[in-house]
């Protein structure tokens, strides 16, 4: 019986399910993590004044699907989505060296790797989730005219999917650098506003350097309209190799992360 | 017997500054007190036993495997870390259960010796409240209990009595007494020796990264009442109490020149010479003010073992 | 038998009282500063564009020699060196973007530290007040933001002096040295306590840089989105950056970028020191000094 007990301990699958189940649980009872949610609601409180201005004060000809569209470029996905990502994917491994708490999961019968991607599903389905639920409230209010047209939801699935994609992409990011740099929000936050923003008005191949670019490619872009200079120059890759990039990404990431986390050597600070 | 843990030439350095050196040691089952000042090297051979850091040179095995990446041997294992930190968040109970969750057990199996565990720390009427709010008795008391939750044979225990009140110390020593008897190795690290004694007599002395002794504890004993003691006394009469020791073969040395009223006594017989001091106080009807060892510390008896 | 009392010995000397006691804080928050790995690189980085207005004086005093680089008349008005210029330094994007990177580095601890160390008893258990802590916190922002700031506008007016020979700038614009030292007071005012404020609102310093770096962007997020959907100007006011601009503009007496009265801005922003000033005040507590 014991014999059995020990290799169930073993097993990747119920190491990671089990410090996901132990993260996700922290992670929601964190006060930061309220923070944050209602961080992501803020676009839910414009997308009400907004429809209020429309509906009351007749201020906008914008069709509530054109505000939704900016709302996701300008908002979730220059913003949102890599603020929530830079934080919580840091935290994968920060937030035990800040807190000293290393040695607690160190000590126990799970691998480094199972530790590293347990955590980061953990943060990352939470994210997720303050995303998704935002996203699909502010599309209701923008649209609640036109809730009977179904090609809406076609472009909220799409617009949900890719911030969910960014969200895997740039939270398996910044759990790799989470792990390898001491000071990476500092890095995290120039790459994030910085270099990600910059690349993406270079012409050619230099904006393929940049996660937002697979990001944007999934995403129509308009030749003309007020939001279309955050478009600048999209020389787009197709939606499917985007995908496949995208994945491929995370995973070199998320690998890179558990190399990085099984062999470096982290000194807690006394 | 057989040795559970043995580390073989381990040495371990922090950039220029030296942690531990070449240290080979065979532990066996039962309660094995490390002590050392502070900066001694204590935690880092504690940090290296568990796996947390990688030696430079050198090797430790726990029942013959090596610790470094060898998550499946840490179901053997409970670790109570010398720092303070908790996931603050949560309360003590979701602290321990999840932690047990991480050793694959069922939540009923979780459960029960959660419960198991906090009722030992006296922490069940507790459990439910967030760790932010405990105090430092209580969050120790904590840190212990994870560290036995999961019933391993080996413990590996930082400094688990620093914060502790003497209710608690005591408490908490009875405990780590109780594990031995079970069968279980503990390791356990402090810097004040009557701590280590009251719990085991098989010590290591380690000292600037290095075990300069090891053994049994009254060898250490001995060698630290060899060294003279001095023993300062502050009273109404110095010069009557000193004359009445003077012709005693266990004083060394008499010396009136600190204050007026003081003498400071250098003897190779500390226990002899409290015990025949209160009857001279009584006898010559003096007024006793202070009482007290300038050099009974640690620290001092480590000057002495290494002949500074 | 007496008790050796073992508590705290009573000094009996005289107190003296620095006249300064705010100055070991800030430059131990300078050093800090600079023990930090990539700081020197970023804050060499901040002063890029010092050195490149610096350059463009120079060119202005020298246009024969840069004709090949000047050939359109765009380039040329570019380097008349007026309060324009000025201006242009001071509310370039770059620049704004840069000085929020640097105050991350050297402001986001300066009080979450202390928070996260329980030091600010150490702090109060000497002869300093709360003003002497929270001034001797904020000299490190105007530290290091005088350098973006203030003296890189000094050192432009005195160039152009030296490299035109003559005084004849400082009789053009004579109040031009006034709005560079008001402006570089003002931002570094404002600056300052909002780098304090937000350091002061969680013991987690990495919290505290997201935080530093967000509302300043969001801010700006915001004003782009309602701007887009109700067209109206005074949505500006919901962005730092915009109000800055706004303020900086009115300090040249410059075109304002938007059209809303700077005085708004200059109140928004006063509004958020304010804000700042009380949060600061109830968060900060430790032991008081009984004097």
């Amino acid at each position: 019986m014991k014999k059995k007990n020990t290799e169930k301990d073993g097993s990747f699958l119920s190491s990671f399910k089990n410090v996901f189940s132990f993260f996700f649980l922290l992670g929601r009872k964190s006060k930061k993590t309220k923070v944050f949610y209602i961080l992501s609601f803020i676009p839910v409180i414009m997308a009400l004044i907004v429809k209020f201005g429309q509906v009351f004060a007749s201020r906008s000809s914008l069709t509530g699907i054109y505000v939704f569209s900016n709302f996701i470029m300008t908002f979730y996905l220059q913003f949102i989505i890599l603020i929530l990502a830079l934080f919580f994917g840091t935290s994968v491994c920060s937030e035990e060296l800040e807190g000293r708490t290393l040695p607690y999961l160190t000590t126990r019968p799970v691998s480094k790797a199972s530790f590293i991607l347990g955590k980061y599903a953990a943060y990352t389905l939470l994210i997720v989730a303050m995303t998704v639920v935002g996203v699909i409230l502010c599309f209701f209010i923008l649209n609640f005219d036109q809730l009977g047209d179904l090609s809406l939801y076609k472009i909220l699935f799409r617009d949900t999917a890719v911030l969910v994609l960014g969200l895997v992409c740039y939270t398996s990011l910044f759990t790799f650098i989470g792990t390898f740099i001491k000071r990476s929000i500092m890095f995290g936050l120039i790459f994030s506003f910085g270099w990600e923003n910059v690349i993406q008005y270079f012409p050619g191949s230099t904006q393929r350097f940049a996660i937002v670019h697979y990001l944007k490619s999934m995403l129509p872009s308009p030749s003309s309209g007020r939001f279309s200079f955050l478009l600048f120059r999209l020389e787009p890759t197709p939606p499917f190799l985007a995908v496949i990039i995208l994945i491929l990404i995370t995973a070199a990431f998320l690998g890179l992360a558990c190399a990085v986390f099984n062999f470096k050597e982290y000194i807690l600070e006394e | 017997m057989k040795a559970v843990i043995m580390t073989e030439k381990l040495s371990k350095w922090y950039g220029n500054i030296l942690g531990l050196s070449d240290v080979t040691l065979d532990i066996e089952a039962g309660i094995t007190g490390l002590l050392g000042p502070n900066g001694a090297g204590k935690s880092t051979f504690l940090k290296l036993v568990t796996g947390q850091i990688k030696a430079n040179i050198g090797s430790v095995r726990i029942n013959g495997e090596e610790v470094r990446n060898n998550h499946r041997l840490f179901s053997k294992i409970g670790f109570c870390p010398e720092s303070d930190s908790f996931y603050e968040e949560m309360t003590g109970w979701e602290f321990v259960t999840g932690l047990l969750k991480l050793h694959g057990l069922s939540s009923s199996e979780r459960e029960k010796k959660a419960l198991k565990a906090l009722g030992i720390v006296d922490l069940e009427k507790n459990k439910d409240r967030r760790i932010k709010t405990y105090s430092r008795g209580m969050r120790q008391r904590l840190k212990f209990a994870q560290a036995i939750a999961h019933e391993p044979e080996i413990l590996i225990l930082d400094e688990p009595l620093n914060g502790l009140d003497p209710l608690g110390r005591r408490k908490l020593i009875r405990l780590i007494k109780s594990l031995r008897d079970e069968g279980k190795t503990v390791i356990v690290s402090s810097h004040v020796l009557p701590e280590i004694e009251a719990m085991t007599n098989d010590i290591i002395l380690i000292h600037q990264g290095k075990i300069f002794a090891q053994g049994d504890i009254h060898y250490i004993r001995d060698l630290i009442d060899a060294h003279p003691h001095m023993i300062s006394v502050k009273c109404s009469d110095p010069r009557k109490v000193a004359s009445r020791f003077i012709k005693e073969d266990f004083i060394l040395n008499i010396d009136f020149s600190s204050e007026k009223d003081t003498f400071v006594v250098k003897t190779n017989n500390r226990d002899e010479f409290f015990s025949r001091l209160p009857r001279i106080f009584i006898e010559e009807n003096i007024d006793v003010k202070e009482i007290t060892s300038p050099d009974d510390n640690l620290q001092a008896v480590f000057d002495y073992l290494i002949g500074e | 038998m007496p008790i050796k009392e073992k508590g705290y010995t009573h000094w009996e000397g005289e107190l003296k009282k620095s006249r300064y006691p705010w100055i070991p804080i800030t430059r131990k928050g300078i050093k800090l500063a600079f023990k930090k790995k990539f700081f020197k690189f970023t804050f060499f980085l901040t002063l890029i564009p010092a050195i490149v207005y610096l350059a463009g004086i120079y060119i202005s005093e020298r246009l024969e020699d840069f004709a090949f680089l000047v050939e359109n008349s765009k380039s040329v008005s570019f380097l008349k060196i007026n309060p324009g210029y000025f201006n242009s330094y001071f509310t370039q994007d770059f620049l704004l973007f840069m000085i929020v990177v640097v105050l991350v580095f050297c402001g986001a601890g300066l009080i979450s530290d202390d928070l996260r160390y329980n030091s600010l008893q150490l702090y109060f258990s000497r002869p300093i007040t709360k003003k002497d802590y929270f001034l001797g916190k904020a000299s490190v922002i105007a530290f290091f933001l005088f350098i973006l700031t203030l003296i890189p506008g000094i050192i432009f007016m005195l160039m152009k002096i030296i490299f035109s020979g003559n005084l004849r700038f400082i009789s053009d614009y004579p109040w031009l040295i006034l709005s560079v030292i008001g402006y570089s007071f003002f931002i570094t005012g404002f600056f300052a306590f909002y780098t304090l404020f937000v350091s002061s609102v969680n013991k987690n310093r990495r919290y505290v840089s997201i935080l530093m770096f967000g509302i300043f962007i969001f801010s700006d997020i915001l004003y782009g989105i309602f701007k887009g959907i109700f067209e109206s100007e005074y949505f500006s006011l919901l962005s730092i950056k915009a109000n800055i601009k706004q303020v900086g503009a009115a300090f040249f007496g410059q075109k304002l970028p938007h059209n809303v009265p700077w005085i708004y801005s200059f109140l928004v922003l006063l509004f958020i020191c304010a804000l700042a000033g009380f949060v600061l005040n109830k968060k900060v507590r430790g032991v008081e000094v009984a004097q």
